[in-house]
């Protein structure tokens, strides 16, 4: 037992080195430097761009995993277990075959655009790939997933007994839905969007396939940096404000769930 | 649950209880069931079989023009395997996959072992310490990817290790254990102990014990989890990017480079080699605890 638990730590303190390493980043030195460099207006907008994608991309999951994960969840009967595989598998497949395959369907002659022009909601300017929302309905497509399981579960668990109360004090479907159903299921939703969040945050492949210049995010330029400009103490900074602003998200996630429990045990 | 009437309930799962067999006969007469707690909500199936759909089609198009005998995204002309016979022949593509595959194999291997072991022992260690490694394996799962990958080729640079496959297997390693780790702690942890100590006081060592009693209850979630980090590793990109050197890089790099740079049909195959494999690969993993006779498996994607 005490070679698995030393071999544990051993583990623990390689991972730790793995992933505090770039804040010393000893090799690479002039630190304030760097953080200053970051200021500028370009940079600037790449991270509140990024900002931005990543929380349509969230809210956007929620609006289109809650349908199908309630769906699923209390009417699907027998076929729970299959249709949450079918959602889950093609998930795990190649992330970078998927958007590609998600860039042929968006792209200008590709199925979506044709239907939206054949019902006219579309004419021969509109655009889906190098925009803005084309590299949010990638983030989405990639990410939906991690929606879905938590909501899933939340609403699997959810006592429908609790519905049927709704119904019988008179709330109408709607009423009964926003004051009984999502209330019970909002630490799942929340969960989610944080689930969501953190990887569309750090994602370049969306805006690499589904972007056009005008739409880099901070994954983009993180990537940029050790690879094309070979601007490594500079990408390094970027890691490390993303990483900043990824702590600070979960740190608040983290404390609104515990004060929720606390709420939830009185 | 025995205090209510099954008839009013039938939106639940059908949990074993006591009135169970009930509960079954009553739903194969139709008429005798009640209304569900709503009606069908039409606006949520109409979204969920769109978002079907949406799911599948970009799948089917890689599918559908990896078959085309045109080089066209748009268009299929009809149905031909050149692009097939194209990687087959593609050395390049060929030593990549050979690559990938055998990253995948180490990768498995190792973050299974050590993540069996992590776990016992995770699980065995009582009081802070173990409850602080316990968070630090987390901090992997919630990270981007991208930030792992900086902070492994960082790593690297500063200890003057020269990128190769090498490297990409230990960084794949490193962060597959936590997979590992996470998937079978709470299997440990549901572990009667009192039966490791029974086969103890039968006279087994504690090595026997957890050979000849612990492992084999655990194996079905063992094997599960390694072939999920067989799909996991072999698909992933991004850290196999920023850590893979100039020597025949791992597919899924390739691939980047290739839809990057001007798109060649050959993805399509490639792309499509990939989906089958990964997708039979993650239901495997699902089915196996299945095949031991527990049911579901995808709690292993859940992490409980």
């Amino acid at each position: 037992m005490s070679v698995f638990f030393i071999s544990s730590l051993l583990l623990v303190a390689a991972l730790s080195f793995g992933t505090t390493d770039d804040l010393g980043n000893p090799r690479f030195g002039s630190t304030l430097d760097n953080i200053r460099r970051l200021a500028a207006p370009a940079y600037r907008t790449v991270m509140f761009r990024s900002l931005e994608y990543a929380a349509l991309t969230s809210v956007l999951c929620l609006l289109i995993a809650y349908p199908v994960a309630y769906a699923i969840a209390l009417h699907a009967g027998r076929f729970k277990n299959a249709l949450i595989a079918a959602i889950v598998v093609p998930f795990f497949a190649n992330y970078l075959v998927r958007m590609y395959g998600w860039s042929v369907v968006l792209s200008d002659d590709g199925p979506v655009l044709r239907l939206l022009r054949a019902i006219g909601l579309a004419d021969s300017h509109t655009k889906i790939l190098n925009t803005g929302p084309g590299v949010i309905a990638g983030l989405v497509y990639g990410f939906v997933v991690f929606m879905i399981i938590p909501l899933y579960a939340a609403l699997e668990r959810l006592d429908t007994a609790l519905i049927e109360a709704g119904r019988d004090l008179y709330g109408g479907p709607l009423r009964t839905f926003l004051f009984v159903t999502v209330p019970a299921t909002r630490q799942g939703a929340v969960a989610g969007m944080v689930l969501v969040f953190l990887p569309a945050m750090g994602d370049f492949v969306s805006a690499q396939f589904l972007g056009g210049p005008n739409q880099l995010m901070i994954g983009n330029l993180i990537q940029d940096k050790f690879f094309e400009g070979q601007d490594w103490p500079l990408g390094s900074a970027l890691t490390m404000l993303l990483m900043a602003v990824l702590l600070v998200g979960m740190f608040g996630y983290l404390r609104r769930a515990r004060k929720d429990e606390a709420e939830a045990s009185r | 649950m025995t205090t209510v009437d099954p008839q009013r309930r039938p939106g639940l799962p059908g949990l074993p209880g006591p009135d169970a067999p009930r509960r079954r006969r009553l739903a194969r007469l139709p008429r005798l069931r009640r209304r569900g707690v709503e009606a069908r909500p039409r606006f949520a199936f109409v979204v969920t079989v769109l978002f079907f759909v949406l799911l599948y089609l970009p799948i089917g198009m890689v599918v559908l023009f990896s078959f085309n005998s045109q080089k066209s995204l748009t268009v299929f002309k009809h149905f031909s395997t050149r692009w097939y016979s194209a990687f087959f022949h593609d050395h390049v593509l060929l030593s990549s996959l050979g690559m990938s595959l055998k990253i995948s194999l180490v990768a498995m291997i190792g973050s299974v072992l050590l993540g069996v072991a992590l776990a016992l022992g995770l699980v065995r260690a009582r009081g802070r310490l173990g409850s602080y490694s316990g968070l630090i394996m987390l901090v992997p799962l919630i990270t981007p990817e991208i930030v792992t990958g900086v902070a492994s080729l960082m790593l690297y640079k500063g200890l003057g290790v020269t990128l190769s496959t090498g490297t990409v297997m230990i960084s794949e390693i490193t962060f597959s254990i936590s997979y590992v780790t996470v998937i079978l702690r709470s299997r440990v942890a549901a572990l009667n102990p009192e039966v490791e100590e029974a086969a103890m006081d039968l006279g087994a060592t504690r090595w026997q014990a957890v050979r000849l009693v612990t492992l084999p209850a655990l194996l079905p979630a063992i094997l599960a989890s390694a072939v999920l980090i067989f799909a996991l590793v072999f698909d992933d990109f991004v850290l196999a990017y920023f850590t893979t050197g100039v020597d025949p890089q791992p597919l899924a790099v390739r691939i980047y480079s290739a839809i990057r740079f001007g798109v060649e049909p050959t993805i399509n195959a490639v792309g499509t080699l990939m989906l089958a494999g990964s997708i039979t690969l993650i239901a495997a993993a699902l089915s196996i605890p299945r095949l031991f006779g527990r049911s579901g498996g995808l709690d292993l994607l859940s992490g409980d």
